[in-house]
């Protein structure tokens, strides 16, 4: 238990860390990164990336909330994905 | 009559994904059915039955958007006679970079559970060498599976880079027992409802992406648990005193990496992913045989690795959906214990697998995988399988 206790103060603290390091913000070039570039980057990180017209905007909605809890996105990209996807579909 | 009753169900649930999968086009439906179907074959030269089509499976995954914040994900999975919910997991957004969940979901620890086992994403016919594999009896799902607990996960920007997170509480592993009852010093993970004691499994995963196009993540993972219960215990036989697994915990580490790269020279994109996996459990006496007990180092090992390259831009439609792959996964069982692969001395070894395979994609979630599958052992026997699947999402 010591062991495991040690290991979550450890992440803690990193994560406290680099929060602290790091002001939790995304650089300008980051927050300026289109949908559409998120999109490509973030999909084919795991799968192919699919088509926008694979899905409608409301099935659009469902799925962001589905890929933003398995790939632990920022609700920022997932925003703009889902935003993207709506628009090219 | 066992499959007829799996057939009919598959219709059904289709279905239903029909219907729902067109509801949602319209209205305020906030329901989307996905999923994937697959079916199988092995060709084994040395086998009395050289060509078997060995595999076929269902997977429809339900998504229900409740509302903003509120979610919930399942998906069923049906495959080879078996039917089972592979996770039901409600999802509630308390900020942005912050989401709790409870139910039973797969667990976050390694990337290839959640992120790379589901059927539409895996390229390869076959998962990786790992530790629920043949090589070690029944299935403990040290790797990847699925686990009945809470977790919170989300993720961070970190300037120009990123990280995402994901710790959990969970019912703990529990201790294998044999066909007489016995603890045998292995490890079953995905211990769904059967929980034998009140200390519950802490664990998470750590995502880091250096990279600010994302090509890079690299994870490290870590879980700890008390696998045994006071109510399982051992009798010394050189005093007959009894003693129990109590506070037996078990504590496995994994670091995962994947790379995808898109390279315009070559006109192809490449992806380099892979898992390293270790287990290890409190030192604890077993029963050998009926006269004798013994001890040993319980520590195990697992990883893979894998490449593949697909020539995405090039112009030829038949090679531009082709994609090369090549992996290489090894499983180390504890060297003294009297379960896993054993060489000819009797010691336990590595078992290894190298998979030479290729994935031509009908679209983005279809395709047709075949793979030459070449597994060695440490007692020198090989076992060499061709493999086919065909994929089809939905």
């Amino acid at each position: 238990m010591k062991k495991i206790l040690t290991i979550i103060a450890i992440t803690c603290i990193t994560i406290k860390g680099m929060l602290l390091i790091n002001g939790c913000a995304a650089t300008s070039e980051i927050q300026a990164k289109s949908g559409a570039q998120l999109w490509g980057e973030n999909c084919l990180r795991c799968h192919n990336a699919p088509s926008p017209a694979d899905y409608s905007d409301a099935q659009w909605a469902t799925i962001g909330n589905h890929m933003k809890v398995r790939a632990s996105l920022t609700s920022d990209e997932i925003t703009k994905v889902i935003e993207f996807l709506q628009s090219a579909n | 009559m066992r499959t007829l009753k799996f057939m009919m169900l598959g219709l059904l649930l289709s279905g239903f994904a029909t219907v729902y999968a067109q509801d949602a086009t319209t209205g305020a439906t906030k329901i989307v059915v996905s999923g994937a179907g697959c079916f199988g074959a092995v060709y084994n030269a040395d086998e009395d039955i050289k060509v078997n089509f060995n595999h076929y499976g269902f997977s429809p995954v339900f998504l229900w958007k409740l509302s903003d914040k509120l979610f919930f994900e399942s998906e069923i999975e049906i495959q080879d006679g078996n039917m089972e919910l592979e996770y039901g997991k409600i999802s509630y957004s308390l900020n942005k970079y912050m989401t709790f969940g409870c139910g039973r979901m797969l667990s976050p620890f390694g990337a290839y559970g959640e992120r790379w086992e589901p059927m539409f994403v895996e390229r390869f016919p076959n998962s990786p060498l790992r530790a629920d594999d043949e090589q070690l009896p029944d299935d403990t799902h040290l790797a990847w599976g699925a686990m009945m607990g809470l977790d919170v996960r989300g993720g961070i920007p970190l300037g120009s880079a990123k990280m995402n997170y994901a710790l959990f509480i969970s019912n703990g592993p529990l201790l294998y027992k044999d066909e007489n009852g016995r603890p045998t010093g292995l490890i079953q993970y995905e211990n769904l409802l059967d929980e034998n004691n009140t200390n519950k499994e802490l664990g998470g995963r750590i995502g880091i992406l250096p990279f600010s196009n994302s090509s890079l993540e690299i994870g490290f993972s870590g879980k700890h648990g008390i696998a045994g219960s006071a109510s399982d215990s051992i009798m010394n036989l050189t005093d007959s005193s009894y003693s129990n697994y109590a506070k037996i915990g078990a504590t496995a580490t994994a670091v995962d990496f994947n790379y995808v790269k898109s390279i315009p020279e070559l006109s192809s994109v490449i992806t380099v992913r892979g898992q390293y996996t270790s287990l290890t459990v409190d030192k604890a006496d077993y029963y050998l045989n009926d006269s004798t007990n013994y001890s040993f180092d319980n520590s195990q090992q697992n990883y893979f690795a894998q490449f593949s390259i697909r020539p995405a831009m090039v112009k030829s439609k038949l090679f531009k959906n082709l994609e090369f792959l090549v992996r290489y996964g090894s499983l180390t069982a504890p060297k003294d214990a009297a379960w896993g692969a054993k060489d000819l001395n009797g010691a336990g070894g590595a078992v290894t697998r190298l998979d030479l395979g290729l994935c031509y994609w009908f679209s983005w979630r279809s395709g047709l995988r075949v793979a030459y599958e070449m597994t060695s052992r440490p007692d020198g026997t090989k076992t060499n399988e061709l493999l086919a699947k065909f994929v089809t999402g939905f």
